[in-house]
């Protein structure tokens, strides 16, 4: 590891300023919130910052506050503290279970949610340190290597899964991400926050060189809104999604359907929304013959790769069994 | 041996803490990890990222220059061969060309780990790639790029180019003859040991004694060994290792890291601590060879084998460092039997020893294969193995004690076979449950070791072993031996043990040999201290008695073989392709047990690995670029606490009169019959048979389509 600085941001706004004037002296700077997955990426020199842009000294960073107009919750929250705390587990239990889920208790001990969120993806060819797009190369080692973790929507040219659980929560539940740059801040909806490779490869979400995640904003969770989060992982404990799906819906007294989000992680370089699922069953009573269409529709576009295909009908299964389980908890 | 007929146990046989317990939960122990020297440097190993290229140029200008860099050492400065590196051809500890992404190209000594590492950054490498071959059927195909000269199909031991070949009856003729025959490929992947500690090796030199800070399973090997390989006299040598954190068998000998420590040290007149990461500690030293097997079985319709044929082919790797056979045959009575297995290199990662390292993938294929069979002919998997079970070693040499017969007979009446058993695909549901069962057998050799002992007059018993306990117990398995053989209390013994400067030759902790080798030297020594104490009587004052044994005992006439059968049920959801291990039962004969604390956590612990390895571990190789793509424990997906079932675990306990109290093998067999037993519970929950491990989602589903 070659040397490198840290400086302790006193707020978000510092941190932007310090990442702004990193780049105009040509230094490489990294934003270190738990530092969780930042420390594997320099460990595996796939970056090698000049500078460390500290986090930990922001204070508030990870408050989670109520408001009447929803929840907002710092990006620095740990996955532990998030995954725990009571307004979150009662009102929006989607999240809860997305946190809950990832990585290992160490690592959620210190992980954050901004971090979580932006995440680097764990293509093995991208950590291996393979010239691929996500390393600045040119190929997609994926498409004829060993695809078997990899896309099957959303694919091209890079066919990296994002990798985070909590972001296809975030997607479901119409959050607000408030971006904090040099010269002020931005507000953007979850599911425009994260971009598909075929618009800049290099990248997952729209956060520029010099921006932070600063906080996330759920709107007021309806009593009437029933959510989860279901994740398939290739053993119980520390590894990313195979397939998962984020689902809210929200039911009438009568238990019909009355508003859907249905997101997936692990299928796609980001949350996948399935629109035409959504649309599918909003306005309907969700029964086992409704939910296997709903299945069925929900891979439709699915176009996988040599050695992914399996994922197909595991999203079908994931999809129909997710939708079944909060229909239950409707009725 | 050691017990008179008839009279209890007074402290053997006990479940006991471990005696070092204390000092490793507390963080007292010191690990290799842990040693700090005055004035020690840090070393790092620069690897080829070629899996078979050619050294044009090395420049090690820049890295020479980097301030805090003391040493720079390449092929062109070492010439020092590592013997236990490959048996059969020259492995330096830099090699040109290199022959698998990892291979070592040099090696840096600095003032700390991040100028050692930013040095190998600086070091410039002009590689001219060459042809490479992964897989080991390709590897032998004619026109395959030679990895060594003479070709991929490594020598035998006469450094013959032919496979290894064992023989019985006539094979042809009893397949011939035969009512059924069947056929079938099964094949293993190259996974890793997975072992908790990592690498690190300290070495420092006094004048012309050098002394490693290892972390090894065996002190004496790894002392000869780098004796040997440095040119040195074994007393110039001393190898240290008071705890360590796991092996596997890929810390049997000496490492090429140990090397290079003392060769760096040797060069900056400095200690140097050698560290590997986990990526290089799972791609660059080794792991289990994978296999492809291709049986022919005859069977007469009442469900007597006549004929089993196995033709294999085994991956090494570039360097051959072990057997590469593919065990599993002397399950099984059988009047004709051919094994014909070809140990092949490749340019993948090294394969040698991980825990019984010829046993679970070949058992996986032969005891999956005999499951079919007796499906087949509707025969109950049970009642197919209790008529074919082995009754003697290859038909031919009677067993000291015990057998398979009693494993299978008590695991099935524990686990409730007759009750579980159900055809192939019972459940209507998508949640599928199904049980199986495998069985397994190790030998137990015996051999020569050395025990001391020194006795005071406050009855302190010193008990000098060359053990390094590498999680097996041994050094708390040594004291309940001698304890019970002095007939003292377990706490007036003190083991010193790792430090081969302080403790005699031990066979080291491989091939479930300690409790047989050095315990048997334990008893013997401890006879010498009786003689001694019953002609002087005890010491007295400041005079103290020591007692020694070296015994090398032989078998005569009989085959010593520990035993195992392992009963399972699965759950399988057939939508999702999860695997869940929810009853699991292990029969074992290992002899008498001498400390069923320990015994019962190395059955839980081998259960587990085999579960591991037949549903999740492959170091999976990129096949464009040769490059292994996920080396570590998350890539890996080894088994978390989450993932292990609750294991019931029951020893027969037949003593055995070459054993110490009777006791036989353990370390190794209990990962032998499971990896098998969870493939066969899988047929029976589904239907289907997965014939390729690791017996993934991908491919389970795929089965399952």
């Amino acid at each position: 590891m070659k040397p490198l600085a840290n400086v302790n941001a006193r707020d978000l706004p510092h941190a932007a300023s310090l990442l702004a004037q990193a780049a105009k002296d040509g230094r490489r700077a990294s934003l270190a919130g738990g530092g969780s997955d930042l420390l594997g990426l320099i460990k595996e020199n796939l970056v090698a910052p000049d500078l460390l842009v500290n986090l930990k000294s922001v204070k508030g960073g990870g408050d989670v506050a109520p408001g009447a107009d929803g929840l907002t919750i710092g990006g620095l929250v740990t996955l532990d503290a998030l995954s725990r705390h009571p307004l979150v587990r009662r009102a929006y239990p989607v999240l809860a279970e997305a946190a809950e889920s990832v990585a290992t208790p160490q690592i959620r001990n210190v992980a954050t949610l901004a971090g979580n969120v932006c995440q680097r993806p764990w293509c093995w060819y991208f950590r291996g340190g393979f010239p691929c797009l996500k390393n600045g190369g040119q190929t997609c080692y994926a498409v004829s290597g060993e695809n078997q973790f990899h896309a099957i929507f959303g694919g091209g040219p890079s066919y990296i899964v994002h990798p985070s659980d909590t972001a296809p929560a975030l997607v479901a539940l119409d959050a607000q991400f408030r971006v904090v740059g040099p010269a002020g801040e931005r507000v953007v909806p979850a599911a425009e926050f994260f971009t598909l490779p075929a618009r800049d490869p290099t990248r997952e979400n729209v956060l520029g060189p010099d921006e932070v995640l600063a906080d996330v904003r759920l709107p007021p969770a309806r009593p009437s809104s029933r959510g989860t989060y279901h994740k398939v992982l290739d053993r119980e404990a520390w590894t990313h999604a195979v397939v998962s799906a984020a689902i809210v819906l929200d039911f009438d007294p009568g238990g019909v359907c009355r508003g859907a989000r249905v997101v997936l992680g692990g299928v796609a370089p980001v949350p996948w929304r399935l629109s035409r699922v959504e649309r599918m069953i909003t306005g309907q009573r969700i029964t086992p013959e409704l939910a296997s269409r709903a299945a069925e529709a929900a891979v439709e576009r699915a176009s996988p790769l040599a050695r992914n295909g399996y994922k197909v009908p595991l999203t079908k299964t994931v999809v129909r069994r997710t939708l079944l389980s909060l229909a239950g908890k409707a009725s | 041996v050691g017990e008179e007929a008839g009279v209890p146990l007074k402290t053997l046989g006990h479940p006991t803490p471990r005696v070092d317990a204390f000092e490793r939960v507390t963080g007292k122990a010191t690990y290799t990890g842990d040693v700090l020297r005055p004035g020690m440097l840090y070393a790092r190993v620069l690897r080829s990222p070629h899996p078979h290229a050619r050294i044009r140029r090395i420049d090690l200008a820049q890295a020479r220059a980097l301030p805090g860099v003391k040493a720079v050492i390449t092929r062109q400065t070492c010439e020092v061969i590592w013997s236990s590196g490959d048996s059969r051809n020259r492995r330096y500890l830099f090699n040109d060309p290199v022959r698998f992404v990892g291979d070592p190209v040099a090696a840096v000594a600095a003032v700390d780990r991040h100028v050692a590492e930013e040095a190998l950054r600086l070091i410039a490498v002009d590689y001219e790639p060459l042809e490479f071959v992964l897989d080991p059927e390709e590897a032998l195909q004619p026109g395959a790029v030679a990895i060594h000269p003479g070709g991929n199909l490594s020598p035998d031991g006469e450094g013959r180019r032919q496979p290894e070949v064992y023989r019985r009856g006539d094979v042809e003729e009893g397949l011939r003859s035969a009512d059924l025959r069947f056929e079938d490929r099964y094949t293993s992947v190259h996974h890793n040991n997975a072992q908790l500690e990592p690498r690190v090796s300290v070495a420092e030199w006094d004048g012309g004694k050098l002394t490693v800070w290892a972390s090894t399973q065996g002190i004496s090997n790894c002392r000869s060994d780098l004796a040997k390989d440095l040119k040195l006299a074994p007393e110039d040598v001393r190898v240290v290792c008071k705890f360590m954190g796991g092996g596997f068998g890929n810390k049997n000998q000496c490492h090429d890291f140990d090397l290079m420590a003392a060769v760096l040290a040797r060069e900056t007149g400095a200690p140097v601590k050698l560290e590997l990461t986990r990526r290089e500690d799972y791609t660059c030293v080794h792991g289990r060879w994978p296999t492809r097997q291709y049986y022919k079985v005859g069977v007469d319709r009442d469900g007597t084998l006549r004929a089993i044929q196995l033709r294999g082919y085994s991956g090494m790797g570039p360097y051959r460092k072990s057997s590469g056979q593919i065990a599993g045959v002397e399950l099984y009575r059988c009047p004709n039997v051919e094994t014909v297995v070809h140990p092949v290199y490749t340019n993948m990662a090294v394969s040698a020893n991980f825990r019984a390292p010829a046993y679970p993938q070949g058992v996986f294929g032969l005891e999956s294969l005999m499951d079919h069979v007796a499906y087949a002919l509707k025969i109950d998997p049970v009642e197919f193995r209790l008529q074919n079970l082995s009754r003697r070693y290859h038909d031919e040499l009677p067993y000291s004690s015990g057998g398979l017969e009693a494993c299978v007979r008590r695991g099935a009446e524990a686990f409730g076979w007759k009750a579980r058993w159900r055809p192939p695909a019972a459940d209507a549901g998508p949640i599928k449950r199904g049980v199986g069962m495998a069985m397994g057998s190790f030998a137990a050799r015996v051999g020569r070791s050395s025990a001391v002992m020194r006795l005071d007059a406050s009855g302190r018993v010193f008990l000098h072993v060359g053990v390094t306990d590498v999680g097996s117990g041994a050094k708390t398995t040594m004291a309940l031996i001698a304890a019970e053989a002095l007939g003292v209390p377990l706490n007036t013994v003190e083991v010193v043990s790792g430090d081969t400067d302080r403790c005699p030759y031990s066979v080291g902790e491989s091939g479930s040999r300690t409790t047989g080798f050095t315990g048997y030297a334990v008893v013997e020594a401890a006879r010498d201290l009786k003689r001694q104490i019953e002609a002087k009587g005890r010491p007295q004052g400041e005079a103290v008695l020591i007692a020694s044994a070296t015994p090398d005992p032989k078998l005569e006439g009989v085959a010593r073989y520990s035993f195992a059968a392992h009963f399972l049920e699965v759950e399988v959801d057939v939508e999702t392709g999860r695997v869940r291990v929810t009853k699991y039962v292990a029969a074992h004969d290992s002899g008498r047990i001498v400390n069923p604390l320990t015994a019962t956590s190395q059955v839980k612990g081998g259960a587990t690995m085999g579960i591991g390895m037949a549903l999740h571990e492959e170091l999976v190789y990129d096949r464009a670029t040769g490059v292994p793509l996920n080396p570590g424990y998350y890539g890996a997906r080894v088994m978390t606490h989450l993932d292990a079932p609750e294991v019931e675990v029951h020893f027969l306990e037949v003593e055995d009169a070459h054993g110490p109290f009777g006791a036989k093998s353990l370390g190794e067999p209990p990962i032998i019959p499971s990896v098998a037993a969870v493939a066969n519970a899988i047929f029976n929950a589904t239907g289907r048979r997965v014939k390729d491990l690791p017996i993934t989602r991908e491919r389970l589903l795929a089965a399952l389509s």
